[in-house]
């Protein structure tokens, strides 16, 4: 029997790991037998080795321009392939929907016409961002890149928490955690096949160029930055540097005649597509804060006109937006004439009375967010709020209805993680990412497990003080793999591992390694007789 | 390659080889105060900062001397302040920097020491100080592309280095009467090396000539000179637009090399301090034109302009 796990109680939550009788899930079973030869001993080392490799490579995230080793359990968690077939059908179906809801409300906003959306919700949308209505993008492309927060609840069942289509962040730590838990459990890697990520910075690359303004063969693409004290820093510097592009500061940018340049030792150069990592509010003083430092100014002129791309493109916020995530179920249907693969989370919008009512009647049974925050900010748990704290948000609903909205509190799915130096229950979520280059979705496998680390906490976020998982996606078996994933394998470098193994080619015949000469072995010795009578004792 | 990235590269081959020198200064000296009992602590101390261009402190003792050069966090002529400069611009270029580049620096900032040290603790640090400058340059040297990025440090390291070799040759004449010349030789770690070239029979003059004009000597002042210029010129190549401000620099280290090149011995160790503070001077002039031709943000535009486009 496991010694890190003999203690392992699962509760009232989803365990990923074990099933209701305290079986080991199949998905799982590698895993658990790596993790019953270890000792608490070897957890720790593994631990501390991990948290090193961490500190020494920089591998940190930003709080309050702290750098903070942004922490990553050994447990990974795990997903079967059927499971994730369903998971990636979902994510690109949300993906396909905003795309088209976005290219709606930006031109002719037929939803509103047909009766679908009330149109006060959209342009009541802090991220409504009218000055880019009637662009359209070269390829037609305004999330280039999504990350769509999933959990998963007690009943087993996988549903969306909320869409992020603005600037997702978390991608890096994907690929970092990967290479980590190579060197750490490679028994479990080598008796399983894992999907690998490491192509996701290809995709993103390819889907940026194709993004260019048209007429640009050879598209110059930069990664923008707010700089080196934004809490995804380590991120932006990985994108670029695996990308192979620039990454550029408001600072290095300059508009001129509705086209942009960056700062070089050889004078200005062009900029054509520009992967963004700043909020739309910050991107140009001319039309959005006066007071930003970080933007560039005429960036959105340049935009209209076609002289720059930026991904993602701005005013995407009216789509992740809380109270729009409460219609993507309708969106769905009405867009894409499907049925939503993954449904949503039950939430109440208060803008409605009644709705209002029943929630202000049970504030502290329930989840309260704000309809346009990230990262955590400003959430309410009910059933963890002092009074006093329910009582200003009943004031802050009451007084702005379209602010907020409330779901149920639902207790997240549980992975085994190190604490102290046992594996307890934590309570994780999920955030696939997926790359849109205009000729189809592709959600990279797996995605960024976060992992709350105090025991029963429900927020899951980095900003928090949250930890993350690698994210396991096993490859289904050999015979279904020709059939069922199509054409986008080709480019998944390394996910036919079972090909590679007759590939190899067998090396013969090399000329051998050439050594100094060396002197005769008479002369070795007689140098050494020349100080024997002094050191006799010290032999050869 | 951005000009702002340009400029980090810049200073972290600056300050990589400052934290280097510094240790090599300190080494030396703090060798020579606690060897030679008739020497007047404060009086050697205040003469050493004064090479450093330190002179806001009174009275130093050796306390003060370790803190401002070697472990204070707040003192910009320490080694704890070079590292930690280097790895802040290390960190803006994160993505032209070798990985292993990269964890080399990041290293060394996360082993800074946390708290003071006296004499017996400086010689550890002082070790590990220099031995990091040598990984680093080790593993550039070993893996970087010879891009612009590697011409703008190799500049800042080459002009750091002769800055540096310039505050240790001026240290030599700071005591009166017996001769620092053998240690200063050894703290650039030349020794050998000059004993090998002059066979062993030298006077300051020599040694003098040796530190600053044979150029086959890398940590001579001759040998920094030629690299900067080497690297200057080579940014110039590559970056034609807008060489014509670089030629500013260029002609600065031509004069000074034509100057030291044809110096009189003699007169050049008579007036030791006043020609090292020269070369010092012009180390500032040149790294003033490279920033300005190749650094510099353009005029900010007015953007209100551009908006309204």
């Amino acid at each position: 029997m496991a010694d890190v796990l003999s203690n392992y109680r699962t509760g009232d939550a989803f365990d990923e790991m074990m099933d209701e009788v305290g079986s080991v899930r199949p998905s799982y079973k590698a895993v658990y037998s790596a993790l019953s030869r270890w000792t608490s001993d070897d957890l720790r080392l593994i631990a501390e080795s991990l948290a090193n490799n961490y500190t020494q490579a920089g591998v940190t995230f930003d709080v309050d321009g702290v750098e903070q080793p942004f922490p990553l359990d050994l447990v990974p968690r795990v997903i079967a392939s059927p499971e994730w077939e369903i998971i990636e059908a979902g994510v690109a179906q949300r993906v396909r929907t905003l795309e088209a809801f976005l290219s709606d409300i930006y031109s002719d906003a037929r939803v509103i016409a047909d009766g679908v959306l009330p149109s006060q919700l959209v342009t009541s949308s802090t991220h409504f961002q009218r000055a880019v209505w009637g662009i359209q993008p070269g390829n037609g492309v305004r999330i280039h890149v999504a990350g769509v927060d999933l959990i998963r609840n007690p009943a087993g069942d996988v549903r969306v928490l909320e869409d992020n289509v603005r600037v997702p962040s978390g991608v890096s730590y994907v690929m970092t955690n990967r290479n980590a838990m190579i060197t750490i459990m490679p028994e479990a890697f080598a008796n399983q096949r894992i999907r690998p990520v490491a192509g996701y910075p290809t995709r993103l690359l390819t889907a940026l160029r194709k993004a260019a303004p048209p007429g640009v063969d050879e598209p110059s693409v930069v990664v923008l930055t707010p700089g080196v004290y934004n809490s995804a820093y380590f991120e932006h510097t990985l994108l670029a540097r695996t990308m192979g592009v620039e990454l550029v500061e408001g600072r290095d940018l300059e508009c001129r005649r509705g086209k942009v340049f960056m700062r070089t030792t050889a004078g200005l150069q062009r900029v054509d597509v520009i992967y963004r990592r700043v909020d739309d509010d910050f991107l140009d003083p001319v039309h959005f804060r006066s007071d930003s430092m970080l933007g560039v100014p005429g960036l959105v002129n340049a935009v209209r006109t076609g002289g720059v791309t930026l991904a993602n493109a701005i005013g995407n916020g009216v789509a992740d937006d809380k109270l729009i995530y409460t219609y993507v179920p309708d969106l769905i249907r009405y867009y894409l004439r499907e049925e939503p693969i993954l449904p949503n989370v039950d939430t109440w919008r208060l803008e409605d009375d009644d709705a209002r009512e029943e929630v202000l009647d049970r504030l502290e049974d329930l989840v309260v967010k704000p309809v346009d925050g990230s990262g955590g900010k400003g959430i309410v748990i009910g059933p963890r709020a002092t009074n006093a704290e329910l009582d200003a948000l009943r004031r802050r609903v009451t007084e702005d209805p379209r602010g907020w909205i409330a779901q149920p509190v639902v207790q997240l799915s549980t992975v085994p993680t190190l604490i102290e130096d046992c594996l307890q229950p934590r309570h994780v979520d999920l955030r696939p990412f997926a790359v849109n280059n205009g000729e189809g979705v592709w959600v990279l496998p797996g995605g960024l497990t976060r992992v709350a680390l105090p025991e029963g906490e429900l927020v899951v976020n980095s900003s928090q003080g949250g930890g993350s998982k690698d994210t396991w996606v096993l490859s289904p078996p050999p015979h279904r793999s020709s059939s069922n994933r199509g054409s986008i394998q080709h480019h998944d470098n390394g996910s036919d591992h079972a090909k590679s193994q007759t590939d190899v080619p067998l090396i013969v015949a090399r000329p051998p390694v050439t050594v100094m000469p060396k002197f005769a072995e008479t002369q070795r010795q007689q140098e050494g007789q020349q100080q024997q009578a002094s050191y006799r004792s010290r032999g050869c | 390659m951005l000009s702002r990235i340009a400029e980090s590269m810049f200073w972290i081959g600056r300050y990589v080889e400052r934290a280097e020198g510094t240790a090599r200064l300190l080494q030396t000296h703090l060798r020579l105060i606690i060897e030679d009992t008739s020497a007047h602590e404060v009086t050697a101390c205040r003469n050493l900062l004064a090479v450093m261009s330190v002179d806001h402190v009174e009275d130093p003792n050796l306390t003060d001397l370790l803190r401002i050069l070697g472990y204070g966090a707040a003192e910009p002529t320490s080694i704890y302040f070079a590292y930690a400069e280097a790895r802040d611009n290390a960190r803006r270029a994160r993505e032209v920097i070798p990985l292993d580049l990269w964890e080399c620096v990041n290293a060394t900032w996360h082993q800074l020491p946390t708290a003071p040290f006296g004499t017996s603790g400086a010689h550890v640090f002082l070790n590990w100080a220099r031995e990091r400058s040598a990984m680093f340059a080790g593993i550039a040297r070993g893996i970087m592309v010879r891009d612009d990025g590697w011409q703008f440090m190799s500049m800042g390291r080459s002009l750091e280095q002769v800055d540096v070799t310039s505050r240790m040759v001026a240290s030599a004449s700071l005591a009166h009467g017996s001769t620092q010349w053998p240690a200063v030789l050894r703290g650039c770690g030349g020794h050998d090396a000059f004993l090998r070239t002059y066979r062993g029979l030298f006077t300051d003059r020599e040694a003098a000539e040796f530190l600053v004009m044979d150029a086959r000597f890398p940590r001579s002042i001759m040998h920094g000179l030629i690299s900067a210029a080497d690297s200057l010129q080579r940014v110039a190549q590559s970056n034609a637009l807008t060489a014509r401000h670089a030629e500013l620099a260029l002609r600065s280290l031509g004069q000074l090399r034509a100057r030291l090149e044809y110096a009189d011995l003699d007169d050049l160790l008579a007036n030791l301090n006043h020609e090292m503070s020269v070369v010092q001077d012009v180390m500032a002039q040149v790294t003033i034109a490279v920033s300005t031709s190749y650094f510099a943000a353009e005029e900010p535009r007015a953007w209100t302009t551009e908006g309204t486009r």
